[in-house]
């Protein structure tokens, strides 16, 4: 054989063994490949020796086969051995070891992401208990409330007349309708043993003995009403809820016995179960539940056609779709706007009853969700940074493993169980400070906040926030994880000088880029929030809550067979009430503002000249409250014209006081003063004109209002306003005795200030703001944070690069600007993704804002100088420390 | 007793890795050194590179034969050339395995399925 041929033939062998090598992995080659080369040359030469050129033939095409089974066998080896032999444990171990190591990292990794999570759990519990959970009803889906919409009066969710209920009690689609009243206040003396307990206002419910069965809830003791036990001479019997039951000493056999309502005689006849919830929707804001349940006394088909008094509740016939259901529901409407609104438009309409419930804080809690979700964005970016930063740390030593043969696999999941490790730790303390949280954030919550109760971190709550900890740490991990995995000594060796980071620099500025942009949409709704919060303090809602307080004292026609002596106790409990040391005056009404409810009735002005000659024009619903004389002083209402209820109350002249809306309606030019209204079939005399209390929203007007004289209804249980040059907070006491000695058998309920009644309206979007700025707020940190550390490693990395610069004569101003416009350029990029993420976020965030628009350019400018403002801050503080480098010094160290 | 059973875990052993450590009882070897062994000795079939190599890597991991600084004179500049050596523990196992084939052939004669001329 000639010298060139076997030359050829050998590196042809040669090429081959190295293309053989590719078969296996690369520790495995980088460790064996050249015996393994040498071996193959070996071999080749001795098969072309012996055997000529077909010899070697045979012999590549056995070294190929080889190749084949060895190096899949050898690639497939490391995943099996590792789940043979479960290195996760052992992994796991080191991490820890780790992190004891590192406290510092280690503690305020875990504190970061235990508030985020705690952050998350509150307002996951909030969410999935409040707007997902379903009613605690047998097949909740089927049950629905019934409104009536007067859409000329601008009038919608307003109470069904009892016809109504009646009327839809027939229908086929209708398996149950029931009639609730609002909850009142009444007295509940003589329960338990010998009655000789303090009297106490409880909230009473009537209702439809159908109630019970539609709701598809069994009491937990004795039984519920009966279908005939309603109507006029019923029998007076009464359900309990486990809460009132349970503060009467939970005694079983309660049942049975009689308690006093009003002064009335009502047997027990049932408890219901602690499970038990029902809430009626009053007007427009809020829902309030009730402690004893009574029936009706009348009968629904006898009630007054136009007087919307009850609201009606419907459980739909299995089988019966919601449209199905919808359509026999407007049906029904458009015969009672026939029969009795001369088909101004009437409409009935079914809202589902969870829908219901939670449709006013929809809003909010879909806010406080996105938030939650941006927060854990930032959480699992600035935790990918820190990790990276520690995978970084650890890159020669990951590199030399790999070399020596750890797999990608599991230099990755050294990573990634370091995040998975803390995640759980912080998603476990995030649970712990979220279950105490949680209580608070119950607390917070306005009395009227729908399922309130359910508001508590609960274990399933917990659970979920342990997991999402432990899934939000594997996702931060993996980043650096599959970096690191990537890693070759080679490359390693390549950038060892270099020192620029390469491709893991990209990633922590793209975390960063990521971070400032989420920072960006959580500070400008935080702000939004925070604006409307203090649009509404700065609201005028009519009247001076400073330095009043507020009662309530039920009485009723039950407990006063005569009206002349209800007005007489309400006299006695007035003049009680303003002989108190420090009371400069005392007031009562039916209904106090920012209670979000009030009776509604249709009017007439006789011959005002703002009558148009259409009856939709001419004959509003609104508002009726009863108010004695002094309520306008007390509470510091403003009087626009005339004068307020005087002292003392003549009878046989009636008289109201209107609002300014309806007042400019009918008089657009004055002059409301002095003339007749139509109301409840009697004609009264206007004489003052008031600003709006504003009873719905403190931000915005609501229904007209008009006040009747409380002395001429004396059956109203009254709020009573007390005005006093002290403390409204010390003189609780003093007002209870006075009241018990007017009558010691009167309940005394919800004695407080009129500042806390407003502050209850504000609650939620104080939460609201609260949860919203604050979850901006650690975004901010947590971005501030990372870019300090990003400029100040940066500067520990080029400190060479640096000191050559400076020694060469570049200016301090200069190399600043340097280190500080890579950040410059981060903020940027942030902002750019910010915009359209912001746009995504602005319809949700568009639902809570009150006087502020989600474009608001001086908010989003603001918001985008500060935050630029703050970053580059954040990367000039390490950046300074570039100053003090002295080059001899620094370059001596190298 | 400890001894015998840090030793067990590794049988039986493969084929190509009874063969390498025959050849390492010997001698220190190279891996075609050892292949040329076991093709001369012909037992078995003769394993390719990558099942050698293979093997020798499992091996050393194991601690049953170590790399040896040791070469042959002739190719004492070529450093590519990896010689190995085994370890008192290879030497163990492979007498482990030794005996385990002296029994198992021993009972096969007495069973019948060999001749007692055949040892």
């Amino acid at each position: 054989m000639s010298r060139a041929r076997s030359g050829a033939l050998a590196r042809v062998s040669d090429a081959l063994s190295k293309l053989l090598l590719r078969w296996y992995p690369l520790d495995f080659r980088e460790e064996m490949g050249p015996a393994m080369r040498e071996a193959y040359r070996d071999r080749f030469d001795d098969a072309v020796r012996e055997r000529g050129v077909p010899g070697l033939v045979l012999a590549w095409c056995a070294a190929l086969a080889d190749a084949m089974r060895n190096g899949i066998g050898e690639r497939a080896r490391p995943s099996i051995r590792w789940r043979r032999s479960g290195r996760w444990g052992r992994d796991a171990e080191r991490v820890v070891k780790r992190l004891v190591r590192a406290p510092v990292f280690a503690l305020s990794t875990i504190a970061t992401l235990g508030i985020g999570l705690a952050a998350f759990a509150i307002v996951y519990t909030a969410v999935s208990n409040v707007l997902l959970a379903p009613m605690p009803y047998d097949r909740p889906d089927g049950v629905y409330w019934v409104f009536r919409d007067y859409p000329w009066l601008g009038l919608e969710r307003s109470s069904a007349a009892g016809t109504d209920v009646d009327a839809l009690a027939q229908l086929d689609v209708v398996e149950h309708a029931a009639a609730v009243r609002p909850p009142r206040g009444v007295t509940l003396t003589g329960a338990g043993d010998g009655g000789a307990e303090r009297p106490r206002e409880v909230r009473r419910m009537v209702v439809s003995p159908a109630l019970f069965p539609l709701l598809g809830v069994a009491p937990m003791l004795g039984r519920v009403f009966g279908p005939d036990e309603s109507g006029p001479g019923r029998a007076p019997h009464a359900v309990l809820t486990h809460g009132l039951w349970a503060s009467l000493g939970a005694d079983s056999s309660l049942v049975g016995r009689s308690i006093r309502l009003e002064g009335q005689p009502f047997t027990v006849i049932g408890v219901m179960p602690p499970s038990f919830r029902f809430v009626r929707p009053t007007g427009t804001s809020g829902s309030q539940g009730a402690d004893v349940y009574t029936t009706l006394e009348v009968r629904l088909a006898e009630a007054d056609p136009q007087a919307g008094n009850y609201a009606a509740l419907l459980r739909a016939r299995d089988g019966v779709g919601r449209d199905q259901l919808e359509e026999a529901v407007a049906s029904v409407g458009r015969t009672v706007d026939r029969e009795h609104f001369e088909s101004h438009g009437l409409t009935l309409s079914a809202v589902g009853a969870h829908e219901d419930l939670v449709r006013d804080v929809r809003p909010a809690l879909t806010v406080m969700a996105v938030a939650a979700a941006l927060l854990l964005a930032v959480l699992v970016a600035n935790l990918t940074s820190l990790l990276l930063v520690r995978a970084t740390q650890r890159e020669r030593e990951f590199a030399i493993s790999r070399a020596l043969g750890a797999d990608g696999a599991a230099i990755a999941r050294a990573t990634v169980l370091e995040g998975a490790v803390l995640g759980a730790i912080g998603g476990a303390i995030g649970a712990g400070l979220a279950w105490w949280g949680s209580h608070a954030l119950a607390e917070l919550t306005p009395v009227t906040f729908p399922r309130r109760e359910d508001l508590a971190l609960d274990p399933a709550g917990a659970l979920v926030t342990v997991a999402t900890g432990l899934v939000l740490g594997v996702l931060a991990g993996l980043i650096p994880g599959v970096w690191a995995a990537r890693l070759q000594l080679g490359s390693l060796m390549a950038t060892a000088n270099a020192r620029s980071g390469g491709g893991r620099a990209t990633l922590r500025r793209a975390m960063l880029a990521s971070q400032i942009a989420l920072s960006f949409i959580l500070l400008c709704s935080g702000t939004l929030v925070v604006r409307t919060l203090d649009t509404l303090l700065r609201a005028d809602p009519g009247f001076d809550p400073a330095n009043v307080t507020t009662l309530r004292v039920p009485i009723t026609g039950q407990r006063f067979p005569e009206a002349e002596d209800a007005a007489r106790m309400q006299e006695r409990i007035e003049r009680a009430l303003a002989a108190i040391p420090g009371v400069t005056s005392v007031g009562a009404v039916s209904e106090l503002p920012m209670q979000g409810s009030a009776d509604q009735r249709p009017m007439l002005f006789p011959g005002a000249p703002g009558n148009t000659g259409e009856a939709d024009h001419d004959r509003p619903v609104v508002d009726v409250f009863y108010a004695r004389s002094g309520y306008v002083e007390t509470l510091g209402a403003r009087v626009v014209e005339g004068v307020p209820f005087q002292r003392p109350h003549r009878p046989g002249r009636a008289e109201v006081m209107i609002d300014e809306t309806l007042a400019r309606t009918f008089f657009p030019k004055g002059g409301a003063v002095g003339r007749d209204i139509h109301i409840n079939d009697d004609t009264a005399t206007v004489t003052a004109v008031l600003r709006q209390l504003r009873q719905y929203d403190l931000h915005a007007d609501g229904r007209p209002q008009v006040f009747l004289r409380g002395e001429d209804w004396a059956y109203e249980t009254m709020s009573w306003a007390i005005r006093s040059s002290i403390d409204p907070s010390s003189l609780a006491p003093a007002i209870e005795a006075a009241v018990h000695t007017a009558d010691p058998s009167l309940a005394v309920a919800s004695v407080r200030p009129m500042t806390a009644v407003v502050e209850d309206a504000l609650r939620e979007r104080r939460l609201t703001a609260t949860l919203v700025g604050g979850f901006a707020l650690v975004a901010l940190l947590l971005t501030a944070v990372g870019l300090f550390g990003t400029v100040a490693s940066a500067i520990l990395r080029r400190k060479h690069e640096l000191a050559v610069r400076i020694a060469l004569g570049a200016n301090h101003g200069g190399v600043l600007w340097m280190l500080i416009r890579e950040s410059a350029r981060l903020v940027l990029i942030g902002l750019l993704i910010a915009v359209p993420g912001f746009l995504l976020v602005r319809r949700v965030l568009e639902r809570v804002l009150v006087g502020v628009s989600t474009s608001d350019p001086a908010t989003i400018a603001g918001v985008a100088l500060g935050l630029a403002g703050i970053a580059l801050l954040a990367s000039y503080l390490p950046a300074r420390r570039v100053l003090r480098i002295h080059p001899a010094t620094a370059l001596r160290e190298e | 007793m400890d001894r015998e059973r840090s030793f067990e875990r590794f049988l039986p052993l493969r084929p190509v890795e009874f063969g390498i450590l025959l050849s390492l009882g010997e001698a220190e070897r190279h891996g075609y050194g050892m292949i040329k062994d076991a093709a001369k000795r012909g037992i078995v079939r003769a394993p390719d590179v990558g099942t050698l190599y293979r093997a020798l890597r499992r091996m050393t991991d194991q601690g049953l034969i170590v790399e040896s600084d040791r070469r042959s004179a002739h190719d004492v500049d070529d450093e590519r050339r990896q010689h190995y050596r085994i370890t008192p523990l290879g030497r163990r196992v492979a007498r482990g395995q030794a005996l385990q084939f002296a029994a198992l052939a021993r009972a096969a004669v007495e069973g019948g399925l060999l001749e007692g001329g055949a040892l």
